[in-house]
């Protein structure tokens, strides 16, 4: 082996060791950092990938108006492109105005904030939003939509936040089931088997004998959620050697995120 | 050195990109992974230093913006990941002799294989950090799933790096390949 090479396996081990020496708050700074730096790049693109979606769907709607008006003029078709544009628009408002009612009638304090990103990897269910610490925000606050618990910040940037989804096997949520008195911790899975993640309640009663469709609600117990947050619905139940667990649904589509808000605390 | 300097570019380029794809609902979920295949074709065609270069920074990368902090523990350290490319990439250097005699198939089907076992190691990292250790065959398809769909944008993407060295003229290539 040459000399050179040598010099730069020591030099890549150095450096190599030097990161795997990071602890838990070097590692968030140093991830802050690099999010900081691909802010730019990151808020570009999503605003390209929602441009691109929004093409392909007027194409789409375009493809289908030529397949039943194939006589119609070229004047009508454009009329019927910019109503298409105008309902997406009109779509566009309904969801803020429903989002901002939400924000005015919530106990909590909203920092409305927009999906940038979405499961970066196979094995952590997470997504980017564009709120950072310029807006007040720290890790671990809860993230909640109008129809339920989102997850929770965990690295903070200057404009950018990572949120860990409920769905994620890491994000545990002490929670209670509505109508009893039963409480557990949930927790997301590991590997997500269907289109929609499931969620689990553990550390039941055997006794709980849960029915489905029973809302499962944050009991505000662990200090990062607080109580009365909406996380999923009862799928089923099953007791087990030592406790009963509860299968639930999210509330929240999670695959489908555009608007969040970050709870800063309470009004 | 334009070759190297583009090559970490498209790393960076990649990485970003890799935050768009969609994962594939047909596939279980299965992610579409670019960067693992940049790295191992510059594991054949660059020099072990310039080799570890881009193992180290696509490494670095990966970590800073997949690896979980999660209150004050992080689930797998910052540098699992530059361990893992460099490793893997050592092996596929080791397979240059091949990639010299123009044997490109079998670095393509190492690339799918690759992506998989490194996968397949963060898995393991992160079952004997949560424990409970499982293997469903949801499990199997998320760690063969990216490796075969790695196999199949491999030559593409090797085709378009090896041209890009041709037009930069970059002179580690293989004799035979270079521009007279």
């Amino acid at each position: 082996m040459s000399r050179t090479n040598i010099i730069a396996l020591l030099v890549f081990g150095a450096i190599l060791g030097y990161f795997l020496s990071f602890g838990a708050e070097s590692t968030r700074k140093f991830q802050a950092g690099i999010y900081q730096l691909l802010a730019p790049f990151l808020s570009s693109g999503s605003g390209l990938q929602k441009q691109i979606t929004q093409v392909r769907s007027g194409l789409k709607s375009l493809e289908e108006l030529e397949r039943e008006n194939s006589g119609l003029r070229v004047e009508n078709r454009e009329l019927r492109a910019t109503n298409q544009a105008l309902r997406d628009v009109e779509q566009e408002v309904n969801r803020l105005r429903h989002a901002l009612n939400y924000r005015e009638r919530s106990v909590f304090k909203l920092v409305p904030a927009i999906v940038i990103t979405r499961d970066a990897s196979t094995w952590w269910h997470t997504i980017t939003v564009n709120r950072g610490k310029e807006d007040k925000i720290e890790p671990d606050m809860p993230v909640v939509t109008d129809e339920g618990l989102v997850g929770k910040t965990t690295t903070v940037s200057a404009s950018i936040s990572v949120v860990l989804l409920v769905s994620d096997e890491n994000c545990k949520i002490a929670a209670s089931v509505e109508g009893t008195r039963e409480q557990g911790i949930v927790s997301g899975e590991r590997v997500t088997t269907g289109l929609v993640p499931s969620l689990y309640l553990n550390f039941l009663s055997k006794q709980a004998d849960l029915k489905p469709g029973q809302k499962v609600y944050t009991s505000g117990v662990g200090g990062v959620f607080p109580s009365g947050l909406p996380v999923g619905s009862v799928k089923s139940f099953r007791v087990r050697e030592l406790d009963g667990q509860a299968q639930l649904t999210p509330l929240v589509d999670l695959s489908h995120l555009e608007d969040v808000f970050i709870v800063t605390g309470r009004k | 050195m334009i070759f190297f300097v583009l090559l970490l570019v498209f790393v960076t380029l990649a990485q970003i990109t890799e935050f768009f794809i969609p994962p594939l609902g047909w596939l279980y979920n299965t992610h579409i992974y670019i960067v693992p295949l940049i790295v191992f074709y510059a594991a054949v065609a660059l020099p072990i230093p310039l080799m570890l270069a881009v193992a180290l920074y696509a490494g670095i990368l990966l970590d800073a913006l997949t690896v979980q902090v999660i209150g004050s523990k992080v689930e797998i350290s910052l540098g699992w990941s530059i361990l893992l490319y460099a490793v893997l990439a050592g092996f596929m250097h080791g397979l240059r002799p091949l990639f010299v005699r123009g044997r490109w198939e079998v670095h393509c089907l190492l690339s799918g294989i690759c992506t998989s076992l490194i996968l397949f190691a963060q898995y393991l990292m992160i079952t004997f950090r949560r424990g409970s250790v499982f293997f469903s065959p949801q499990v199997w398809w998320q760690i063969g799933g990216p490796g075969l769909i790695a196999m199949l944008m491999a030559p593409l993407v090797f085709w378009i790096l090896h041209w890009l060295a041709h037009v930069t003229a970059f002179p580690y290539l293989p004799e035979r390949d270079r521009f007279e």
